[in-house]
């Protein structure tokens, strides 16, 4: 049972000098949420680390059971908020699955835009708040300029800035206005100038480099048997992507864009630069995605016409289950949703990707400094909203 | 490879209690007895046509008649995936008090499985043996009892704090006298919360109306109350 | 300082107590003039700095930092955070030893503090001329170690231990290659006493232009002196994302104050050092301060510390910080041998009487 030896934590050493407990968290500025880490610490270095979590535990499964399908949806988004809109869409599909209808072609390329938005402005603070851990404060600002006009854009139609409850089974809620995807196409074009600019400030920092290349280094095989996924998988080499290989929505079968992998630039491969850097290829990457989108969005209903008639009672799906995983920006949501015939599900279950992602830090933190472990921390990229929901 | 081949692979593969293909539901899946998990997740992730190497999802979930552990398995290699099921059937009067299923536990096969079957064992009350750590991931740790299951009993009061809609509040408490239970219990299967009274329709000074759910306002198609809410 | 004793001599000659003349009256009186004055312009000067400091970080992150407190770009906002730390609860964590907790911010400030005494801000405006001047200031910066450890141990906590063990390190380490840089400049000079490092800027021009080491020895010990001040990038006593506050998470109020005076004073201690020793003190290239009334030269030297302060704060917010095993290492493997080079280079430049600029 080779894999258990992963939890041992090395006592075995002669001299066995004095070690320290330490609690990173609850309340820490670098852990991103309410997220505590047990230490065990030998000076600065960490012998053995315990991730507790449920912080935010806030009973969304159970609520589930209680709520209609359509109710649920603004749940969904609270479970990871920075990517709102790939939550929804994760939970929509399912529930499309289970009734077997499809949304119209408008509502599906409007999805795509939608998420992929999401996923930079997601990036954009994945990228600001891994500086603020490292110490440089600045480029969080620069990071956050981006993400307000990316919030304005999603502001209108949606009407809300963070937690949309836009995507929805059947379609989306409400249609785009004439100009918006003018808009978006200029959004793409300031983006890419100011991508350049997060590169100079940040990315190509000697320092920067020094505090993460060869640190917290994740294998592919160890990545794997955690059900790691999303960037942290990628960074590690292997070059898995739902929206490529398994394209949840079929608009992503028909776009041209690449998947960046880590290649081990600045020391070995799947260490926390190589992460960071895959979040940031990616961001340019859902440009592409957005700009190719913008101009085959073709004209129709944007919400599934069975479905609004359906919508005036709650929808009741037969009994039945279905379970669907999506490529959210920090790695696979799956939804599993039992119906057993009534309004709401038996049982509605989150896979939330920063959960796995989370579980191998309990690996990856022994052996390395305090400055380190935030580093390792940060390049996970976790919410605890999805990690506990 | 669909799920019927990989079935047909699993079932010739040596592997004893693999049950058939069920296909009733979207995702087909075998039902796979308690015993035999481990060593068919063993050999569907080592067997080279198969190479079903990552866990995505384990699920525990409750029905009237058996609880189901839902082991969901996706291969990267080939992109395929598999879903297995291990049944527990219900005892004769087993609550969510009493009875605590068993299930072999296949943290050693998959390390991903290590920290969804203690969110499992925490909220559904399913034991894995052979766990490594099998204890509380997020509930705190001296919390009684599994919240997901259907007859589980709210709390009424949790370290010293009430939990009842209409409970004391903590200001308004005398500390000489500890607070009176209150004797409401939420019974299994009582709903959650009062479901929203339906909007009375009234006046807007705009001079509008506003709209029960299920009305169509007023010279508005079957497309623009669709965004309404439900 | 000695015109000053001479002033109050003679003010009680004017008053009918000529014989005091000789005594320690005089003198205290003197003293106490300088140090009212000091303290007053480094509670000035923090309150300036702090402003400073954030209307930089504002602007280099595309904001406006303080724009309301006082109506013009918030200029009352540090006053208005001083009322407010005088008003905040003395919190003192349980288990803290009461009275190390209480001493460490009042010696850690007056180790910084003392260093003020020996920097000549204009010919002959000096509180203490010190003969070892520069060894002084040197040499009294340490002792805010102590304070720091003394802070970090007393908090009863392990954030603070940590922070302070960190300092620790990083301050003493930084201390040797900084002393070695300085070593360039008095090599050059020949002498220790502040003053006569601007006497003879006055006649040769800025010492940085002097030797092609000069500029190396300004830059190390620039950097040294980051280091020594704990400022970014090597702010890991204090590093926020990782240890909340370093050694001092558990202060709060007028206490917390102290330790963020401390850290601006040893900002200003530092640019003056380089200031008066690499750039030319209060002496200006081709214009005569030294007959000129003093304010001129104070305000040259001014100018030119801020210029520093400036570039101290630009490269905080610019930069990440540095882990403390790379701090470690870039002091003694990188940092210490340049100096050394600097030194014997220099040595080996005024030994042979070479020029390499026409100055």
């Amino acid at each position: 049972m080779e894999a258990l030896e992963l939890y041992a934590v090395d006592d075995s050493r002669e001299v066995y000098t004095e070690e320290l407990k330490l609690n990173l968290g609850p309340q820490h500025p670098s852990t991103h949420g309410v997220l505590r880490v047990e230490l065990k610490m030998d000076g600065e270095i960490i012998t053995g680390a315990r991730a507790d979590i449920g912080y935010l535990h806030r009973c969304a499964e159970k609520i589930g059971e209680n709520v209609s399908y359509l109710q649920f949806t603004p749940y969904t988004d609270r479970m990871d908020y920075l990517a709102a809109c790939n939550n929804e869409l994760a939970w929509s599909l399912t529930v499309e699955k289970l009734l077997g209808v499809e949304a119209p072609e408008r509502a599906q390329w409007l999805r795509v835009i939608v998420c992929e938005l999401n996923r930079i402005a997601s990036h954009l603070i994945a990228f600001g708040t891994y500086g603020i851990d490292m110490g440089a404060n600045t480029p969080f600002f620069y990071a956050f300029r981006e993400r307000e006009l990316i919030l304005a854009l999603l502001e209108r139609p949606s009407g809300q800035r963070m937690l949309y409850n836009y995507v929805r089974p059947g379609g989306v809620a409400h249609d785009i206005d004439e100009t918006w995807l003018d808009d978006v196409l200029r959004f793409c074009d300031h983006f890419e100038k100011m991508w350049a600019e997060y590169n100079t400030l940040l990315t190509h920092n000697r320092i920067f480099i020094g505090r993460t290349a060869n640190i917290g280094v994740l294998p592919k095989e160890v990545a794997i048997a955690f059900g790691v996924t999303g960037p942290s998988l990628r960074a590690s080499g292997v070059r898995w992507d739902l929206r490529r290989d398994v394209p949840y929505l079929w608009p992503y079968g028909e776009l041209e864009f690449d998947v960046p992998v880590g290649e081990g630039t600045h020391g070995t491969l799947g260490d926390c630069w190589d992460r960071y850097w895959v979040r940031m290829r990616e961001m340019m990457e859902s440009i592409r995605i957005i700009r190719q989108a913008c101009r085959r969005v073709p004209s129709g209903d944007f919400m599934d016409k069975n479905l609004i008639k359906i919508y005036k009672s709650p929808i009741k799906p037969g009994p039945g289950e279905a379970y669907l995983r999506t490529e959210n920006p920090r790695g696979e949501l799956g939804f599993y949703i039992v119906a057993a015939g009534g309004t709401s599900p038996l049982r509605c279950r989150a896979r939330g990707p920063s959960f796995c992602n989370l579980s191998v830090l309990e690996t990856l933190l022994p052996g390395c400094m305090i400055a380190d472990g935030v580093a390792i921390i940060g390049s996970l990229d976790i919410v605890l909203g999805e990690v506990d929901r | 490879m669909d799920e019927a081949a990989l079935h047909a692979r699993l079932a010739a593969s040596g592997v004893p209690g693999i049950g058939a293909l069920d296909r009733s539901v979207k995702d087909p899946f075998v039902v796979v007895e308690p015993t035999s998990i481990v060593p068919a997740l063993t050999w569907l992730r080592d067997d080279p046509a198969c190479r079903l190497e990552m866990l995505h999802n384990l699920t525990a979930v409750e029905r009237p008649e058996a609880i189901e552990v839902v082991y969901h398995v996706c291969s990267l290699a080939h992109h395929h995936a598999l879903v297995l099921k291990v049944r527990c059937p219900r005892p004769e009067g087993g609550t969510h008090e009493t009875w605590l299923p068993e299930v072999p536990s296949v943290a050693g096969v998959h390390p991903a499985a290590n920290w969804h079957e203690r969110e499992q064992w925490d909220l559904l009350g399913v034991r894995f043996t052979g766990h490594p750590d099998l204890r509380r991931i997020l509930l705190p740790e001296e919390w009684i009892g599994h919240p997901l299951r259907k007859d589980y009993v709210y709390p009424t009061e949790h370290g010293g704090i009430p939990l009842e809609l209409d409970a004391v509040p903590l200001y308004e408490r005398d500390p000489a006298s500890p607070p009176p239970p209150s004797g409401r219990v939420r019974k299994a299967g009582e709903p959650l919360f009062q479901p929203p009274a339906p909007f009375s329709s009234r006046p807007l000074a705009s001079g509008g109306r506003t709209v029960e759910p299920g009305e169509a306002p007023a010279g508005g198609d079957g497309a623009g109350a669709g965004g309404g809410e439900h | 300082m000695e015109s000053l004793i001479g002033l109050f001599e003679k003010l009680l000659g004017d008053l009918g107590h000529a014989d005091l003349a000789g005594t320690a009256l005089p003198l205290a009186g003197a003293y106490a003039v300088c140090i009212g004055t000091l303290l007053g312009f480094i509670t000035v000067y923090a309150m300036f700095a702090i402003w400073m400091e954030r209307k930089v970080a504002a602007h280099m992150q595309i904001r406006y930092g303080p724009m309301e407190t006082g109506g013009w770009h918030g200029w009352a906002q540090s006053v208005a955070d001083a009322l407010k730390l005088l008003f905040k609860e003395d919190i003192i964590p349980s288990g803290a030893n009461k009275v190390m907790f209480w001493i460490a911010p009042a010696i850690v400030f007056c180790g910084v503090f003392a260093g003020f005494v020996a920097i000549p801000f204009a010919m002959g405006v000096q509180i203490a001329d010190v003969n070892l001047g520069l060894f002084f200031i040197i040499a009294i910066a340490s002792v805010e170690v102590v304070g720091v450890i003394m802070a970090g141990w007393a908090s009863n906590s392990k954030y603070s231990l940590f922070g302070a063990v960190r300092e620790a390190a990083q301050v003493v380490s930084y201390e040797v290659p900084a002393a070695v840089a300085l070593l360039v400049p008095v090599l050059v000079v020949g002498s220790l006493r502040l003053g006569d490092f601007n006497a003879w800027q006055e006649q040769h021009g800025w010492l940085i232009l002097h030797n092609p080491f000069a500029p190396v020895a300004a830059l190390i010990y620039f950097i040294a002196s980051l280091a020594g001040c704990k400022r970014a990038p090597f702010d890991l006593p204090e590093a926020e994302s990782e240890l909340v506050s370093g050694f001092h998470t558990e202060y709060s109020g007028m206490r917390f104050s102290f330790f963020f005076l401390e850290e601006y004073a040893s900002m200003f201690v530092s640019s003056a050092l380089v200031s008066t020793l690499f750039l030319g003190g209060w002496t200006l290239p081709f214009v005569n301060v030294s007959h000129m009334p003093p304010p001129v030269g104070a305000v040259v030297l001014l100018v030119k510390i801020f210029a520093m302060i400036f570039v101290q704060m630009w490269l905080r917010w610019t930069l990440p910080r540095l882990r403390v095993d790379q701090v470690m290492s870039m002091g003694y493997k990188y940092l210490l041998p340049w100096a050394f080079a600097a030194v014997v280079g220099t040595a080996i430049f005024e030994t042979l009487g070479w020029r390499w600029l026409p100055l």
